[in-house]
């Protein structure tokens, strides 16, 4: 199992430089470049801002040139602004993380309660409830739900706020209750959360239905065991293992920031830094953020082939 | 493999993020406005409210840097135009235009010949207390026109608009792409010494220009020349501009800094202020907020104070009895247009042009575009300068007649469009800008029968189509840099300007412009400005004007001492006077 970890994770370097190979040269394909704007600038200035920024140097000598800053730690500067790449994606990530967590952490707790006495109660008004919502949860893009809670709850009742982040800048102050704003964390965390809300309710209500009828359930009721104890013992624990494969890119999503909501609800976060970057050809802030991004993603999915492990014991890794 | 399986979805994401690249967003912030304040106005004529209420949070798009001699976009100028201030500044004149009057200069400037030589007020401090002398204008010239720094704005100061001796020698010390150069530091420095700025004592500072230049005091008063502490960009490097690094020294300073998008910037005022009025409000916290429909948003919620907000909720707004009162939209400095590449065959044809600008219903557009917002425009040089001569002058001519258009086409080979090419529109993909382009479309089509094809990309790409002259027909237009008629001609339309990228190229054009250009006698210049415009909005020279911009804000009733001017705002209501800002007495 160990082994196995290490492994999986050294694979993390060529995954890593190919992502960094790919984005590189396809950044450097599309039209237009950093300085270029409807109101051109002198060649001369372009030239100096590329000499500034060694972007005058030919591909191949960037593209190693950034491969060595990258070996030593160094994303490089932003174009707006001169700003350490590394830094702002911490500072964005951080943010983002809050919100990917507090969202992730709704969308489980909500999302398989609401499977759960879905499948229980199938056909009942509760699952019919469960239903609907994960319906209108999968129907709904979360810009459109963003807008309707926006415009009903903040707007019109003035019970939340919509500007900017409601959890704290620093890590320090993570544990201070004064650090954190419920009135603006609300919203944006129920904007991101309701998809995968939805999501995980119907997959878990799946799972659940699916297992219920196995012929284990039935021998766990013809033994007299007490109707919670197959519950929570048998049925949920058996129906968890395509609901953690399901969480696992869940988990990796909503950490990974949210262009939309980080954008309506104008939360300085990473995912929405990392769409900006490519529109604006921020080079090293698309490097960086790709990079970053493709590092999340592989240690979610390495988090979740490790998770089956513990949730059944007949996956064993070697 | 594992790895191979996180490969694809991730390539995909970089892949699907680079095509949307290729169809995106928002146009790119839009380089500058100009300006700069006003003393002596005593915001006290309203009461105001007492000090541990003023304090008051902006909605802005996002700026790049706040290093005035980096500064490239309106709001990166919006936030410098608050931190510092120049021996000039623009203000409103009685008549509602603007002139540039004294600010850190004591008076006018002694002009001999080339020579032009500024006084500085006595006494003057940076925010932390240091003297400003004549030596941190000298500085803050040169460092504009340093190859390190590249300031973008720098091209004020070469030949064309006020040609300082040296800046564009020194700005072009590294040569083109084509012909690269590597001066040595000794060669960069006896170029910078060349550069025609310099400190004669304290408060005395010689500006030697290549020819004088009626727009002196207009152009010194922009963020290109604001005078920069050699000793703090020295020891910071280009960390300079973070809270407790900066000095400035205009009415505020700024304390606090959360970089990147849904970031803000907080100003406070000033201790060592020079000029009367001091800042009333205590505290100005400016939000980076992009997305213009959050900031409305926000706005209703309570959290924004002045925001910017988008033309399609100008309805929502004018319905609701609270908004419209709070609801402030003046012209602005920015002209549009339909642009013309004249090297294409088909409209390199006059008729061709006349054609297309006469079939366009410019009031129907902006009405049912852009929701009444702007106004309907025949002219290009905007309302609120000086030589404006307004649609009366071109709506005649290139104004919407769908009789005189078919007949245009006609004359020009081509009658109810046959044998037309299809030519192609490049267009922002954005709601507004697509809308603009299928209104184009249509009008086109109904009245001349002729088709175009519309090209939505995102703003980089559309850039880049424009730079390189490779487009047919092109919405796009100019901003000014600063309120004189010179900018929004020279440059753009003479043969070669730089800006020129629709590559009008006429003699009489070019002769009117040359003549404004030297001429400083400045009634008979703004004359030769004008029939330079006539020229070109008459021959259609690369460009058929469609609607003039304007600034659409919202700022709560609460505000006081904003005096919003479309020429010298940038991006907020007034703020070429943030000293003048306050929050009333309730």
């Amino acid at each position: 199992m160990t082994a196995y970890a290490i492994r999986r994770v050294l694979w993390l370097i060529p995954v890593l430089w190919a992502v960094a190979t790919i984005t590189f040269f396809l950044m450097h394909a599309v039209p237009g470049g950093p300085f270029t704007q409807d109101k051109p600038l002198p060649e001369a200035i372009v030239v100096a801002l590329n000499r500034r920024y060694n972007l005058d140097e030919p591909l191949w000598k960037q593209y190693l040139l950034y491969l060595w800053n990258l070996l030593h730690g160094d994303l490089g500067l932003s174009f707006r602004g001169d700003r350490d790449v590394a830094m702002l994606i911490r500072d964005g990530f951080f943010v983002t993380a809050q919100l990917g967590i507090l969202a992730f952490l709704t969308a489980s707790v909500f999302g398989l309660a609401l499977g759960v006495l879905s499948a229980l109660n199938q056909n009942g008004p509760l699952d019919y409830l469960g239903v609907f919502v994960a319906t209108i949860g999968a129907a709904l893009p979360n810009f459109i739900l963003a807008t309707f809670l926006i415009v009903i709850f903040a707007v019109n009742l003035g019970w939340f706020q919509i500007l900017g982040w409601g959890g704290p800048e620093k890590v320090g102050e993570i544990l201070d209750p004064s650090a954190w704003d419920v009135k603006k964390l609300v919203l944006p965390v129920v904007s991101l959360s309701f998809l995968p809300t939805a999501y995980i309710a119907r997959v878990t209500r799946a799972s659940m239905l699916e297992v219920l009828r196995q012929d284990y359930i039935r021998t766990a009721h013809a033994k007299g065991l007490a109707e919670q104890v197959i519950i929570i013992r048998h049925a949920i624990k058996n129906a968890m293992i395509p609901v953690l494969t399901l969480m696992g890119p869940i988990a990796a999503a909503l950490v990974t920031g949210s262009f939309i909501v980080e954008n309506i609800y104008s939360i300085p976060g990473v995912g929405r830094a990392f769409v900006e970057a490519v529109l604006r050809r921020d080079y090293a802030m698309i490097m960086g953020t790709t990079l970053f991004y493709a590092a999340i993603v592989a240690v979610a999915n390495l988090v979740v082939d490790l998770l089956y492990a513990v949730v059944d014991p007949r996956v064993r890794y070697h | 493999m594992r790895a191979a399986k996180w490969l694809l979805p991730l390539g995909t994401l970089v892949v699907l993020l680079l095509v949307a690249a290729a169809c995106g967003e928002d146009e790119e912030g839009t380089p500058t406005a100009t300006g700069t304040p006003k003393p002596g106005v005593s915001p006290t004529a309203e009461a105001q409210a007492p000090p541990e209420q003023q304090e008051i949070i902006v909605q802005s798009a996002q700026p790049e840097f706040y290093d005035p001699h980096r500064s490239n976009f309106e709001q990166d100028i919006a936030i410098a135009r608050m931190l510092w201030r120049g021996l000039y500044q623009l203000e409103l004149t009685a008549e509602g235009g603007v002139q540039a009057v004294p600010a850190m200069a004591a008076g006018e400037p002694t002009v001999n010949g080339n020579v032009y030589t500024v006084k500085l007020k006595p006494g003057l401090k940076w925010s932390d207390g240091v003297p400003l002398t004549a030596k941190d204008f000298e500085y803050g010239i040169k460092r504009e026109c340093d190859p390190a720094v590249a300031g973008p704005y720098q091209y004020l100061f070469w030949a064309g608009i006020l040609e300082i001796v040296g800046c564009e020698a020194y700005g072009g010390a590294l040569g083109t792409a084509d012909e690269p150069k590597t001066p040595t530091d000794a060669e960069l420095q006896a170029l910078r010494d060349a550069v025609g700025v310099k400190a004669i004592d304290d408060t005395t500072l010689e500006v030697t220009l290549a020819a004088p230049k009626t727009t002196f005091t207009t152009v010194m008063s922009l963020w290109a020349a604001f005078p920069a502490r050699q000793d703090v960009i020295e020891q910071y490097g280009d960390k300079w501009t973070d809270p407790g690094n900066i000095v400035t020294n205009g009415p505020m300073i700024l304390t606090g800094l959360t970089a990147g998008a849904g970031g803000q910037v907080v100003l406070e005022p000033n201790p060592n202020w020079a000029l009367e009025p001091k800042p009333a409000l205590r505290k100005i916290t400016v939000k980076f907020i992009d997305d213009l429909e959050a900031a409305f948003r926000a706005f209703q919620t309570g959290e924004l104070d002045i925001t910017n907000i988008p033309a399609p909720e100008i309805p929502t707004i004018k319905a609701d009895a609270n908004l419209s009162k709070q609801f402030i939209q003046v012209g602005a400095g920015r002209i549009w247009s339909v642009e013309m590449q004249m090297k294409d065959e088909v409209l390199s044809k006059y008729e061709v042009r006349l054609a297309l600008s006469r079939a366009i219903d410019r009031e129907t557009l902006v009405k049912v575009v852009y929701n009444d917002a702007y106004l309907p425009a025949t002219y290009w040089m905007v309302q609120g300068l000086s030589g404006f001569q307004g649609n009366a002058a071109f709506e005649d001519i290139i104004g919407y007649d769908p009789e005189a258009a078919k007949k245009a086409l006609a004359d020009a080979g081509y009658p109810n469009g046959e044998g037309f090419p299809t030519l192609k529109i490049t267009v922002t993909d954005r709601p507004d800008r697509k809308a603009e382009g299928e209104f184009l479309q249509k009008a086109w089509k109904e009245v001349l029968g002729i088709d175009v094809e519309i090209e939505a990309v995102d703003a980089k790409t559309r850039s880049q189509t424009f730079n390189s002259m490779n487009f047919d027909l092109f919405p796009g237009g100019w901003q000014i840099d600063y309120p004189d008629p010179e900018n929004v001609l020279i440059g753009l339309f003479d043969t070669g300007g730089g800006n020129n990228k629709y590559e009008c190229s006429d003699p009489d054009i070019d002769a009117k412009l040359a003549a404004a250009g030297t001429e400083t006698d400045n009634a008979k210049r703004i004359q030769d400005l004008q029939e330079a415009e006539t020229l070109i909005v008459t021959k259609l020279c690369g460009v058929a004007p469609i609607w003039q911009g304007a600034f659409l804000y919202l700022a709560d009733s609460k505000m006081g001492g904003m005096k919003p001017n479309g020429q010298i705002d940038a991006a907020m209501p007034g703020n070429w006077c943030p000293e003048c800002w306050f929050v009333k007495a309730q």
